[in-house]
């Protein structure tokens, strides 16, 4: 069931993407976002999706493992685009006027449209979630949150909480198997049965696993406090982030998408006007 | 190295106090690092109090020992240290401040540090040099002074090589020792271990135990070590034993060890080699009390000397093995298995195991941790089912040239484990698994409903009362009052007691095998000796083979008649335990140790006399005492 011993997508390599710094990354992710958002015309879609192509070369992790990222929310993919498809109105119809369904051009590019935005989206949060550790990852978001300490968010205990719910994944999954075993020992059934069979059969998981956490929990406190915490008062932090050359780089790419993007906006009627209709959404 | 440790901390004549359950008073009081002066604690949920009048002193630089039986009030005392628990009555300083007073718990923390037993529930980030740094963070210490403090505790734990890994692929031992580190990062004046070798294999305790004396002697660092393993506390300067609460005795631990009527009156054991001598002793052979099995050969080498033994070597005629059925053999052949496959952590855990274990054995899987030992018994009753016993599974065909590869084959008494047809629950039912720490797998709302789980689940619509009867066997045969348990939760049951529970609803379906998996681990010394004395009437009684998979060598030589050591996922060598154990060299390359028995032939043998023994420690002691009998007679 749950054999796998690794967790998140983290992929293993020495390259540009993965030495950035997260706090780049996470950014960087965001500015995509909001570039393949904001265009509205084809040549913005495709300068956004040449930059994630190229981010992928630079982060030399398997093109596949990027792509597969797509595959848990094809379903929704196919439904909105069937949805999008027939229901979006317009005013130029590509089906004979007898047809009892009728499609507009508009919702073609429409749809389009909307596979490209999802598609790029998905894939460049996966660059980032196979680039980056768990832990780098909480490290970028702790320090990117840190302006809230202002108005009292508690940054360094969230900060905290990530931390130590990543460091037991990986030792409650262990746990986990234990016990699915040793049930599974004394004949416990979990793979056949109809569903409310099957909830029923997870109770002798369940138990053992949860107060195993609270024991764990308990005696993680007491070791915290062993060790003098006592919150976040007058405490240093060890590990500081630093932006280097690359996250430069990065930053020059990825404002010079958005400023891309938003020129294609303005002169995408110039380019080719032949076409314009076509490239833009409306 | 390590292991010259005990010899040196024995050798060292120590002036102590005498033994017996005077408090150690009229120490200077700007010499003591910790003062319990009448310390009484209690448990709300408990009636009587954990500790009662606690009155002792840790001097600076002291290497001190506590041991009692589980439930002696031995935690509660290192907690008391470091102001986690308040006395109810009496008074905790730890260099002059009152832990009961305001602010000095923080105060105080920082000079005294726990480690704890569970290496896992004691960190708290993912990387190993973030973990070290979370106690100075939490004192407010600059970022360059973190820096040089975890390289120093990284270094002093011998663990500078995995300062930027993660901490959950490291052995139980390298976690502890991490876990020391994170500790003396806040650079403490004491180290307080609770438990913290329990979990642990050999190799790991031998790990922890050398950084821990290495610490008092070159650091300075007070140690205060709560342990009930007795070979531990010899690395001691002083030995406190506890008893319901109470100090019973106290001095050096060889002093403490020559008590063994008393010891044994508060459920702690003699050493093994302590019994030994004990036992030569009782039959007249002049050898002086020693705790180390290299000592007592050599005291053995002495006594003979002086009555001119000229025999030197003392045969035995190995006793008959009774023919067994052969019914319900165990037969493994080429058995290969790979965690996470074709992924970029794939990790190979055994690499072609071939075994053979004979209906009637009590047999010894041992290994340390990570040697495959846990995958091959959970192959045995098909939690990992071999591959082409999965229902997709499709035979390739084997490229041209090349021979058809060898497929993994298992069988289990008439169970053919490589078929898809195999009647998997049937075969659970014959072999019984008993997981380590079993207790935690138990979920139900009483007694009775968790020990009957696993019979409603292998006999479908058994009636009341075939139940009933088959749950109140289960529930005698571990040792308990079943009319006293059935209603109760079994999370109110004590430790050793939830034990035999959850081995009671593993052996309430009568399986013709039994698996165990470390059955006596955490356990203190009595709790040992009954598991394994309830393993042996399950054996004459219920379950005609018991697996038993341990890294506890004592524990095999003394119970298995056959044993097999697996080393990095491949059968290193499967004999009599009698056969086995005198390839101490073999054995010791592996990284696994020996029983003490015999590291004292062994020593014996460099010495010119030669025992023929089985290694348990009463073979041992007999066939001694026959070596000078048989010397008188000649």
């Amino acid at each position: 069931m749950l054999n796998d011993v690794t967790f998140g997508q983290y992929y293993p390599a020495k390259s540009f993407v993965h030495a950035m710094d997260p706090r780049t990354k996470l950014l960087a992710l965001i500015a995509f976002i909001v570039a393949i958002f904001i265009a509205d015309t084809f040549y913005g879609m495709i300068l956004c999706a040449v930059v994630l192509m190229a981010t992928v070369i630079a982060a030399r992790v398997p093109f596949g493992s990027v792509l597969r990222s797509v595959k848990g929310i094809l379903f929704i993919l196919i439904l909105t685009s069937v949805l999008n498809l027939f229901f979006h109105g317009g005013e130029h119809p590509l089906t004979p006027p007898d047809s009892p369904i009728t499609i507009y051009r508009e919702a073609v590019v429409y749809t389009v449209f909307l596979l490209l935005r999802l598609f790029l989206l998905v894939m460049a949060s996966a660059v980032l979630t196979l680039t980056t550790t768990p832990v780098r990852l909480t490290d970028g978001i702790e320090s990117l949150l840190t302006p809230l300490k202002w108005i009292r968010f508690p940054v360094h205990e969230l900060a905290l909480i990530m931390s130590i719910a990543l460091r037991f994944i990986p030792t409650l999954i262990d746990e986990t198997n234990r016990i699915i075993a040793a049930q599974k020992a004394r004949g416990a059934d979990f793979e056949s049965g109809n569903i409310f069979k099957r909830i029923k059969a997870v109770v002798p998981i369940l138990i053992p696993l949860l107060i195993s956490a609270f024991r764990r929990a308990e005696e993680l406190g007491d070791a915290m406090d062993a060790r003098c915490y006592s919150g976040s008062k007058n405490r240093t932090k060890y590990k500081k982030l630093r932006f280097g050359w690359r996250d430069l780089v990065g930053a020059i790419i990825f404002a010079a998408l958005i400023a891309g993007v938003v020129l294609f906006n303005i002169y995408a009627a110039q380019i080719w006007p032949e076409i314009y209709e076509y490239i833009i959404i409306t | 190295m390590e292991e010259n440790l005990k010899d040196a901390a024995i050798a060292v004549p120590q002036p102590a106090p005498a033994v017996g359950g005077e408090n150690a008073a009229g120490v200077d009081k700007d010499d003591s690092a910790v003062v319990f002066d009448g310390v009484t604690f209690s448990y709300n949920d408990q009636p009587s109090p954990a500790l009662n009048g606690i009155t002792f002193s840790v001097k600076k630089g002291e290497f001190l020992a506590v041991i009692g039986h589980n439930g002696s009030g031995k935690s509660t005392l290192a907690r008391l240290i470091n102001g986690l628990l308040l006395p109810d009555k009496g008074k905790v300083t730890v260099f002059g401040l009152d832990t009961s007073e305001g602010k000095n718990p923080i105060e105080i923390r920082k000079r005294a540090g726990i480690v704890f037993q569970n290496p896992d529930n004691q960190m708290v980030a993912s990387i190993i040099e973030d973990d070290v740094a979370f106690g100075p963070e939490n004192i407010g210490v600059e970022r360059e002074e973190i820096g040089r403090r975890i390289d120093w505790a990284l270094g002093a734990v011998g663990m500078s090589a995995y300062r930027t890994g993660t901490p959950s692929r490291l052995s139980g031992g390298q976690k502890q020792r991490i876990a020391i580190a994170g500790v003396l990062a806040i650079k403490p004046d004491i180290l307080i271990l609770d438990e913290s070798t329990a979990m642990l294999d050999p190799r790991g305790r031998r790990e922890v135990m050398g950084v821990v004396s290495r610490l008092n002697r070159e650091e300075g660092l007070t140690v205060i070590l709560i342990t009930h393993f007795m070979e531990e506390a010899l690395l001691a300067d002083r030995t406190i034993v506890l008893n319901r609460g109470e100090i019973v005795m106290q001095g050096t631990p060889a002093e403490i060890f020559l008590h063994s009527e008393r010891l044994e009156a508060y459920n702690l054991s003699l050493p093994r080699i302590g019994r030994i001598c004990k036992a030569l002793q009782g039959a007249g052979i002049d050898v002086a009390d020693c705790l180390t099995p290299e000592i007592l050969a050599e005291e053995i080498k002495e006594a003979a000397d002086c009555r001119g033994i000229e025999k030197r070597e003392v045969h035995s005629v190995p006793p008959q093995r009774a023919e067994s059925a052969h019914e319900w053999d165990i037969d493994v052949k080429n058995l290969t298995f790979t965690y996470s496959a074709k992924s970029p952590f794939a990790s190979k855990a055994l690499r072609g195991i071939d075994l053979h274990i004979d209906e009637g054995e009590f047999f010894g899987i041992i290994g340390h941790t990570g040697s495959g030992k846990s995958t091959l018994v959970q192959h045995l009753n098909a939690l990992i089912k071999l591959p082409q016993a999965e229902k997709r599974y499709r035979a390739k065909k084997p490229k041209k040239g090349q021979p058809a590869p060898v497929l993994p084959q298992i069988t289990v008494g008439p169970f053919n484990l490589a078929d898809k047809k195999c009647n998997f629950v049937k075969l659970r039912e014959s072999v019984g698994m008993v997981f380590q720490y079993p207790e935690y797998q138990l979920f139900a709302e009483t007694v009775f409903a968790d020990v009957a789980f696993g019979l409603k689940n292998f006999r479908k619509g058994i009636s009341a009362e075939e139940t009933e009867a088959a749950v109140r066997a289960a529930v005698e045969m571990v040792g308990l009052d079943y009319e006293e348990v059935k209603d109760k939760s079994p999370f109110d049951l004590s430790g050793g007691q939830k034990r035999r529970v959850a081995i009671a609803g593993v052996i309430v379906t009568r399986p013709h095998i039994l698996i165990l998996d470390e059955p006596a681990a955490g356990l203190d010394p009595l709790g040992k000796q009954e598991i394994m004395e309830l393993l042996h009437k399950l054996h004459r009684e219920w379950c005609s083979t018991v697996i038993v998979v341990s890294h506890d060598m004592d524990e095999i030589a003394d119970n298995c008649t056959m044993a097999a050591v697996i080393s990095e996922g491949a059968v290193a060598d499967c004999a009599l335990p009698r056969e086995l154990f005198k390839k101490a060299e073999e054995l010791t390359s592996l990284g696994l140790d020996i029983p003490l028995t015999a590291k004292a032939c062994a020593r014996l043998k460099e010495l010119g006399i030669e025992i023929d023994t089985d290694f348990t420690c009463e073979d041992f002691a007999g066939k001694v005492i026959s070596l000078f009998n048989g010397g008188d007679n000649a």
